[in-house]
């Protein structure tokens, strides 16, 4: 019955109840880097499958097995949904490893040990990252219903995940949306009174209420940061950009309009209420700011960008919202497209691979030969692709035409089966790059800059341009398709700075804009 | 932490006693008996019990370390996992995993305050070698569900509250036994409970038959608890001290 029991892991090689070695795996390559370990896409060599390792580090000998991934791991093991991901197995590495550390051989605790879990092909921010695509609504609403019913699972069980943002939901080729990286995760009960920490969830995503620091909380912080993301998907950029808390703080207030004792009972009582009192009363503008919105995308919003955290909309009512129920419905996942895979190791390394082609191509004033076979459906209608990093071709308006290999059009993933947590819960002290999708910063130093310059927060709104012109999946798609939607936001201090067709406007119109692209017309 | 006992890994890893009463052949071969074997895991609930009561932790934590400390034995060899080691990891380890975290150093310390036997002074570095063999051990299944939870309301619902006290009391020695890693934790409770009205002369038979639970069960590990209550009156320190030295002696 134990046997059993245990055994659904790795029933037949260890009869004895240990952790299988990691040499069950073939390394192929990482794709993913942080403070918390690496993350590799591997191959189980005796079965084929393809798994993601996410290392553990153990550097930190004093306190043993970190709580961040004893937390982890007693999420995920306990958390069983088909939106949530599932961690498969743990592995330990003995041997090779500890040579490395030069100490007495042999003791697995010297080792690593791996989370291994299921291989996801995308994450969020990754995939709309991408140049020239752009979800459809049935796309966003299938996405969106995923990860709020995978969330309303989470809080059933009583989790908090507290770092939903983008790069946490990873999404497969049968259009799977699934919730990932429990690191900062927290089982909570409304019995257990507990003080928890307010410095989760990265910057941009973070709530109100943790800003004013609180720390008797629950699963409305979730929410917030879901409407975060609801409304960068239809917005087509993140739309809460703070560089430090207190302008995080500013930029909510703008948008939410600024709390006080009648829109937000007891808001006064928070910690910092005082320290972070705006200076003059703000107006509550989502309705303004968003109105290209669909009416029922707008109400769901509000619902969710609620200041009181007590009147928030709850996973499980999100669900029950008309925005889910009204045309155009939620699309089958599997109708989905089919992408590339996008990482951010792996779109790192064919960035800089495709970078020196292109010097040698300009050199030799010749056009290297396409590289790839598989495009992602994007690129087969020849759509427009940014190429802003490397300089040179972004006015170009058919990016194939350059004859560039288009998998470099895979977006920054930052793929997050771990995450870099490079300053510990607060990915992003004040003052650093608060850009979630930008792993190290630098990589791609133009993107914050161009947000920034680009954020509808840093005074008057811009105007939110209807695009004249555009025609999404469906006559009425005016109001669904979102103008200013595109993924070459983050390549482009871009959009502004390099996009030929951005002047006239509104900064964030890029010349590739005006032809939106869904691949629904195709 | 679930609120699911039935979706639970702590639900699907239950084990029968012949499985649970299994004495390691290496343990065997020093001469480890089953009743040594039982002994020596009463030995350790009562050394986390102490070690816990100066680290100031929750039962909880007391109580997980000690479920951790029976499922390791449930698959380790005492003579390879020393219990004297064990006992402070699972103790480390549980407070971790119950988000009461106690310092490893501070285990340390009050280990060589308690006990000035040279046998069971481990130091940090040990401890934290241990953590990770007995992580592999549970299979990093680390969540378990103890009978105190739905308690209150249960002694409440049977008019019982007066006894939570003595309830109480009667779980915490629950741990002392094999019972967590046998039946589901609230099985336990209500055997506690029944355990309580036969002492306390309360008739509850009509509450128990209401709760639709499977009775015999119930009374089956009633009678258990109430078997070692008589078993526990025989154990002397002297039979504990041979059992933990088969454990050292050298064949």
């Amino acid at each position: 019955m134990a046997g059993a029991a245990y055994g659904q892991l790795n029933l037949e090689e260890s009869p004895s109840w240990g952790s299988r070695s990691v040499e069950c795996f073939e390394k192929l390559e990482q794709i993913g880097e942080g403070t918390y370990g690496q993350v590799y896409m591997a191959r189980e060599i005796k079965t084929g499958e393809i798994v993601a390792l996410k290392k553990i580090r153990m550097d930190n000998e004093k306190e043993g097995f970190p709580i961040t991934a004893i937390r982890e791991i007693k999420i995920l093991k306990k958390l069983q949904h088909e939106n949530v991901i599932k961690l498969k197995e743990i592995v330990t590495s003995s041997g090779p490893e500890v040579d490395e550390h030069g100490k007495s051989g042999g003791h697995k605790y010297k080792g690593s040990i791996y989370m291994v879990f299921e291989y996801m092909d995308h994450d969020l921010t990754g995939l709309s990252d991408r140049p020239g695509l752009r979800f459809t609504i049935p796309q966003i609403k299938c996405y969106m219903r995923q990860l709020l019913t995978g969330l309303h699972y989470c809080h059933v069980n009583q989790v908090l995940h507290r770092d939903i943002k983008g790069s946490n939901l990873l999404i497969d080729n049968e259009g799977n949306l699934k919730l990932a990286d429990f690191g900062l995760a927290r089982s909570y009960s409304t019995d257990h009174k507990g003080n928890l920490t307010n410095r989760v969830i990265t910057l941009w995503y973070r709530p109100p209420e943790l800003l004013l620091g609180a720390t008797r909380y629950g699963p409305s912080v979730d929410m917030w940061s879901v409407g975060c993301i609801f409304a960068e998907l239809l917005h087509g950029k993140p739309i809460l950009t703070g560089k430090n808390e207190p302008e995080q703080l500013n930029k909510i207030y703008e948008l939410c309009g600024s709390p006080d004792e009648i829109n937000w009972p007891g808001v006064s009582r928070t910690p910092w209420y005082s320290k972070f009192k705006p200076s003059r009363q703000m107006k509550r503008r989502v309705r303004d700011v968003f109105r290209h919105f669909d009416r029922n995308a707008l109400e769901l919003l509000e619902k969710m960008l609620t200041l009181d955290p007590s009147q928030r909309i709850s996973a499980k009512d999100a669900l029950d919202a008309e925005y889910f129920w009204t045309d155009p419905l939620p699309c089958d996942p599997k109708s989905l497209p089919k992408y590339e895979s996008s990482h951010e190791f792996q779109t790192k390394k064919k960035r800089q691979q495709q970078r020196q082609n292109e010097e040698m191509a300009k050199r030799q004033k010749v056009q290297h030969p396409q590289q790839h076979t598989r495009l992602p459906p994007v690129q087969q209608s020849g759509q427009p692709q940014p190429q802003h990093w490397a300089g040179g071709h972004n006015n170009h308006p058919m990016g194939n035409n350059t004859g560039q290999p288009p998998l470099t059009a895979g977006g920054p993933s930052h793929h997050q089966y771990g995450k870099p947590r490079a300053a510990g819960p607060n990915r992003y002290p004040p003052g650093g790059n608060p850009n979630p999708t930008v792993g190290g910063g630098g990589y791609y130093p133009d993107r914050s800059a161009g947000q920034g310059g680009v954020g509808f927060s840093g005074g008057p709104y811009p105007p939110q341009p209807r695009a004249p012109g555009v025609s999404g999946p469906r006559g009425s798609s005016g109001g669904y398709a979102p103008p200013n939607y595109t993924q070459n936001v983050p390549y482009g201090g871009g959009s502004g700075a390099g996009g030929g067709g951005g002047g006239g406007r509104g900064p964030n119109v890029g010349g590739n804009r005006s032809q939106p692209y869904s691949w629904q017309q195709q | 932490m679930a609120t699911d006992f039935w979706t639970s890994t702590h639900y699907k890893q239950l084990l029968d006693q012949e499985e649970v009463d299994v004495v390691h052949s290496l343990d065997k071969e020093r001469g480890i008996t089953l009743e040594d074997f039982k002994l020596i895991k009463l030995h350790m609930t009562n050394y986390i019990v102490r070690l816990a009561q100066h680290v100031k932790v929750r039962q909880r934590v007391v109580a997980t370390a000690v479920t951790y400390m029976r499922r390791a034995y449930t698959r380790r060899s005492m003579v390879e996992y020393d219990p004297r080691l064990v006992a402070p990891t699972c103790l480390y380890l549980a407070s971790k995993a119950e988000e009461s975290t106690v310092q490893a150093r501070l285990l340390v310390f009050y280990i060589k305050k308690l006990y000035s036997d040279e046998k069971y002074r481990y130091e940090i570095k040990e401890i934290l070698e241990m953590e990770m063999k007995i992580l592999e051990a549970l299979n990093y299944y680390l969540v378990v569900f103890h009978p105190y939870r739905a308690l209150s309301q249960l002694l409440q619902d049977a008019g019982m509250s007066d006894a939570t006290q003595m309830i109480w009391g009667l779980i915490n020695d629950t741990y002392k036994m094999d019972l967590i890693l046998i039946y589901p934790p609230h099985l336990i409770a209500l055997a506690c409970i029944y355990v309580a009205s036969m002492l306390k002369d309360k008739d509850n038979t009509s509450w128990f038959e209401q709760l639709r639970v499977d009775m015999n069960m119930v009374e089956k590990i009633a009678t258990e608890i109430l078997d070692f209550y008589d078993y526990h009156k025989t154990i002397s320190e002297e039979k504990v001290n041979a059992a933990m030295l088969k454990l050292t002696m050298r064949m």
